[in-house]
Formats: C-alpha cells, structure tokens, sequence
C-alpha cells in the first residue's frame, strides 16, 4: 500500500518543490542553454558583435591537434586515476576488512582525504612534490635518483595530477568496496578455504567476482570524477602545464574561455562535455539497473 | 576413511567467550556421530575446530591419527556443509561442484565424471546448468551435498544442515542423508539442535550444554539411561518428567521403590512408563491432548505436574481422577545437582 499526502491547498505542493526547480533552472538548465547557444556564435575580441557560425566552433575543434591531444591526456587520465585509486582502496578495504575490529581508528584515517577540499588537495601534493622545496621530490632524489621537476617534464607533470587525483579519491572507492566485502558471507570464504583454496585464490574466485556490482559502479563514478571533477586539483598543482600536458577536457574549457577568451570555442567544448557526461549517466542507470548477473 | 580424536578441547573466543571447554572424545571411522544441544552450547564452534575454521586455544584435535593443529582447512580431507549451503552464488550448480576438485588440480574428464556420479545419485543432473539462486532450498542443500561428495572427503561436516527447510522435507532429507551415510562409509559428524534428528541419524550422540560435554552415548543409552536432569529433560518429546524430591509426587513414586539412593534432588520418569490403573498413585488429569496414534495426557499430582504418554482411544477428559501405575525400574534418580544417582 502507498501512502499518500494529499494536500488541501492546490497550491502547496508547487511552492514546496519550487526552491528545487529555481535551484536546477538556475544553476544548471540556464548555464547549459548558455553553452549551447554561444557554442554557435563567434564573438569578435571586444565582445561587441557576435557571428552565428552553425558548427565551425565544433569543426575547427575536431581539426585542432591541441584539442584532439587533451582527449587523449584525458584519456590516460581517467584511466590511470581509476585504476591507481580503486586498486589501492581494494587492497586497502581487503587489509581492513581482515583486522575489522581495530580497523576504527584505520578507517577514519582514511576517510580523511576525501574530507579534503580538492584544491587542498592539490595544494598539499604541489608542495610535496615542489622540485625546489617538497619533502617527495627531496626524497625521490635522494632515494631512486629521479630529478623531479613537473614544471618542465610533461609526464610527471601528469602522473603528479594522477596520484593526486586518485589520492583524493581512494577514501570514497574504500568506503564502497568494505561495505561490500562485508557484505560478502563469511561461510563463502569458508567454504572456499574447506575446497582447498589459497587466500589468493579465494580472493580472485570468490571475493572478486562476488564484489563486481560494486566494481562497476566505482568504475563508471571514478570516470565521471577524474574526467570532470578534478579541475581544482589541476588547476592548483599544475595549472594545466607544461605546454597543456596537463589538459584535460574539463580545464581546456577554462583555459580557452577565461584565459584565451574564446567563447564560442569553450562553449562548444562543454557542450561535448556535456553530451559526454549524459552519455556515461545512461551507461551507469542502464548496468546498474541491470546489477551484475548472479 | 579416518578416525577422530578429540583430546581436552578448548575454545576462548578472542572476546573472553568460553564456546567449549575441556572435550574429549573419539570417533570411530564410519561412524555417524551427532553433537546436539541447546542454540549457544558450542556445537558449530567443535565442528569449526574439527573443520580447521576456527583456532584450537587448548588441547588436541586428530585425524586419521595425525594432529590437525595448525593444518589448513584445505589439507584436513574434510568436507563441509553449512547451514545456509554457502554456495557460490557467482557459479552454477556445475561450477560450485568442480570447484573443490579443479583446487587441486584434477583433470577434467575426472572431474567431470565425478561431478555425473554425484548429479545422478542426489538427482540433480536437470539443474547442473542453473545457478543456486535458481534452486529451491531443498535443491540447494543437494547441491551442498553434492559439492562435499564429489571431493571424496574422509570426515563430512555438518552443521545444522537441514534447519531451512520445511518438516516434510526435512524428515525426507534425513532418510537420504542417513542412507548416504550407508553408501559412502565415510565418518560423519553432525550438528543439530533438533533431538529428533539426533535420535533418527545418529550411531552415537555427544549432547552438550554451555560449552562442556553433558554425556556421550547411543540414542537408547541417553533415552533409557541419561546422565544428568539436562540430558533427560532434552532429550525425547515429551520429556522425562523431572521431580524435585521434595515434591508430591516423587514423594508418591519413591514410596513404592524398595531400594532408594541417598542425597537425592531429583526424580525422574519417562512418560510411556506410567499407565492408568486400578490401584497406584492418583492424580488429577488436566488437559488431554489425542495425538493419533498416542494421546499424551497432562496430570497434577499435588502441586507438581507431569505428562503421560497414552494409547489411543482413552475415554477420560480434563478434571477425571485417575490412578496412575508404575513400570517397574522406570524411575531414574539425580542428586541435587542434576547428576544422575544409580540405586
Ligand atoms: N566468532 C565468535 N566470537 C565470539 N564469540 C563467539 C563467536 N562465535 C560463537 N561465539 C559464542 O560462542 C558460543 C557458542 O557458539 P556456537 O558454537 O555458535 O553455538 P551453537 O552452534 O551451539 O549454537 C556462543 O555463546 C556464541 O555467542
Ligand atoms: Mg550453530
């Protein structure tokens, strides 16, 4: 049986959902026809007139070999975020969930990067890594010899973004993959050492699989994080550098439009982004939906 | 095949909990042996210590005359099954059948013929394909039984196997697992808190009560012959009736026993050794319960109250004053701390 509220006053129920909808107009349906509209205009450097182009923003993007190069550095990216933050968190969640009752203490140590802003986050990891004054880079050159400098190598430069951007994500994909090792039956793991498993084994037959729903909801929430949510931390560790090697999509979207001015261009580039960003929600809704099959 | 030796067991839990103190006993190879109790007496956690689940934090377990502490589960040529059948949700009926056997390292032809053997005998060959969630409770607890059979073990595991199911089911799945029991020769160790199931399967019965051993012996041996009042009042349905002797009644049974051990608290009868007759104790029925084949008629004798058990067809209802005669031998006495007392 369905409980109903049934309201009295026609009006009452508009003027309680409404804050929500100026909220979602406001902020999100507005920007997003903004974009849309200005990604077909061409706007002259004074902002005084403006050409209505049809798709040439969108075309001249597709030929510019910087902009096809930040998909692909987005690319590795995403994908190297992902990997480097949900495999740490796995392993980390298996550590815990194996010592659970001292894990109290462990857990909240862990949760605390998450609480961290991500401009802090990149704030933190810049000084670390700081070739002149960080401890990191002090000690990697003390210790394996590497000469740290992310202001001119291009890939450490990128695998400086993607330690801190997984960093900060390794909590979130933790807290997800204990609650679902705890929610694995201990008989299975039992039965599985009774049939003559080794925890390895026991691990990539039994515990792994069983967590794939899980998995999967991390992979596609870690996709949509490093490809849109992590524009501070780029933005305060490496500001896009050197020579765009840290450009991603999301930060091209700023540094064309409030750095080099160019509307019409950064407005078509978000709006990709946005088609990008719906593309992957379906995906989510779709498998999620579905859970994984067993 | 193999026998077990269970030398002054112990088991603290990492909390403090004792689960069993101090059990000993052993098995013979072959036989089927049941631990019943009480839920919380520490029948899962002496199997579990068996199984190698659990640490062993005093004494000695053996196998096959080898001490199994320290040895992994895996290694101890045992199989399981687990109250929940604790099948592979991710695998089919199949896959949760080979696992154990590709574990290691069996060829697949053999597997496979095993896996056959096992289908055909628990008659699941149509549900090979299928995975658990797609069984009913009583399919899955074949697959359980199947996945322990086809590994060939030396001691099967039990624990509580049969408690998910329905009665009916129950009491045909206790044929087939008695009838297994036949077939394979394998010893058994069986859990259960369910009397009955321990009277129907078991050659010999361990019945426990808070982690210590109450009294090890054949169905008829606890049933005529129990150890203490716990055993008595546990086992059989309805109970032995148990009288503190300051009571009406065992005061009435006591007079008509020639020979009477000293220091007694308890006296205690079994309810189809009492019968209705001319001359005996009398008593007052209270309630008649007609159960078929047998009647169980509830008595008060004095203050204290009683069951006895009844053919069928007895014409006396609720408030009827009978007389209430006494199989000779039948009365069982206990001292003051439930501790049986021979005359
Ligand atoms: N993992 C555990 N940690 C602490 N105490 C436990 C654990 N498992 C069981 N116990 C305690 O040990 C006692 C015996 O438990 P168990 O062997 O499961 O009983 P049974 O199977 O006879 O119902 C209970 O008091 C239970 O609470
Ligand atoms: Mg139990």
């Amino acid at each position: 049986m369905q409980k109903r509220v049934v309201f009295r006053n026609r009006w009452l129920p508009y003027l309680l959902v409404a804050p929500q909808i100026a909220v979602t107009l406001i902020f999100f349906i507005w920007p997003a026809y903004q974009a849309l509209e200005t990604s077909f205009f061409v706007e002259d450097v004074f902002g005084f007139s403006r050409n209505f182009v049809w798709f040439e923003n969108f075309t001249r993007l597709f030929a510019d070999k910087g902009y096809l190069r930040s998909f692909w550095t987005t690319l590795v990216f995403g994908l190297s975020v992902t990997f480097l933050s949900m495999s740490m968190a796995l392993a980390l969640a298996v550590a815990a969930n194996r010592v659970l009752k001292a894990a109290t203490a462990y857990r909240t140590f862990l949760i605390w990067p998450y609480a961290v802003a991500p401009a802090l986050a990149g704030v933190l990891w810049y000084f670390m890594m700081n070739p002149s004054l960080g401890i990191l880079a002090y000690m990697l050159e003390g210790t394996f010899g590497v000469d740290w400098n992310h202001y001119v190598n291009g890939n450490q430069a990128l695998l400086l973004v993607i330690i801190a951007a997984a960093w900060k994500q390794i909590s979130y994909n933790f807290l997800f993959f204990l609650a679902g090792l705890q929610s694995i039956p201990k008989s299975l793991i039992e039965a599985a050492a009774i049939d003559g498993a080794s925890p390895t084994r026991r691990f990539w037959t039994i515990v792994f699989p069983l967590l794939s729903p899980t998995t999967f909801f991390l992979l596609v929430v870690n996709l949509v994080y490093a490809f849109f949510d992590t524009f501070a931390i780029i933005h305060a560790t490496t500001n896009g550098g050197p020579a765009d090697a840290t450009s991603i999509l999301v930060y091209k979207v700023y540094s064309t439009g409030f750095v080099g001015q160019d509307y019409g261009s950064s407005a078509a580039q978000s709006v990709i982004l946005m088609v990008l960003v719906i593309a992957m929600t379906v995906v989510q809704f779709r498998f999620i939906e579905r859970k994984v099959q067993y | 095949m193999a026998n077990l030796k269970l030398d002054r067991v112990g088991k603290t839990y990492a909390g403090g909990v004792s689960a069993v103190e101090n059990a000993s006993f052993e098995i013979a190879d072959g036989e089927f042996i049941v631990l019943v109790g009480p839920s919380g007496c520490g029948k899962s956690t002496m199997l579990r210590m068996i199984a190698g689940l659990e640490e062993i934090t005093d004494g000695d377990v053996q196998i096959g005359d080898r001490s199994v502490n320290g040895v992994e589960p895996g290694d101890r040529n045992i199989a399981m099954v687990f109250q929940n059948y604790a099948l592979y949700p991710h695998m089919t009926v199949r896959g949760n059948m080979a696992y154990g056997l590709r574990n290691q390292g069996m060829p697949k032809p053999e597997v496979e013929a095993r896996i056959a053997e096992a289908a055909r005998f628990l008659q699941l060959e149509p549900y090979l394909d299928r995975k658990p969630s797609a069984l009913s409770g009583g399919q899955r607890q074949r697959v359980a039984m199947g996945r322990a059979i086809v590994r060939e073990p030396s001691v099967f595991l039990f624990d509580e196997p049969l408690s998910n199911l329905d009665a009916k089911l129950r009491t045909q799945l206790r044929a087939e697992l008695k009838d297994l029991h036949k077939r394979l020769g394998a010893t058994f160790i069986y859990v259960t808190h369910d009397q009955i199931e321990a009277m129907s399967l078991a050659d010999r019965i361990v019945i426990m009560s808070a982690g210590r051993i109450e009294q090890i012996g054949t169905p008829m041996e606890l049933y005529a012959n129990p150890a203490s009042t716990f055993v008595a009042e546990f086992i059989g349905a309805p109970p032995m009736n148990v009288l503190p002797v300051t009571g009406e009644a065992a005061r009435a049974f006591l007079a008509q026993e020639a020979r009477v051990p000293d220091d007694l608290g308890h006296v205690g009868i079994r309810p189809e050794l009492m019968s209705i007759g001319d001359n005996g104790i009398p008593a007052t029925i209270t309630l008649v319960e007609p159960l078929g084949a047998e009647t169980l008629v509830h008595l008060k004798m004095g203050a204290d109250k009683l069951i006895m058990r009844s053919g069928h067809g007895l014409a006396l209802d609720a408030g009827a004053e009978i007389k209430v005669a006494v199989e000779a031998g039948a009365l069982r006495f206990f001292d003051r701390d439930g501790r049986t007392r021979s005359a």
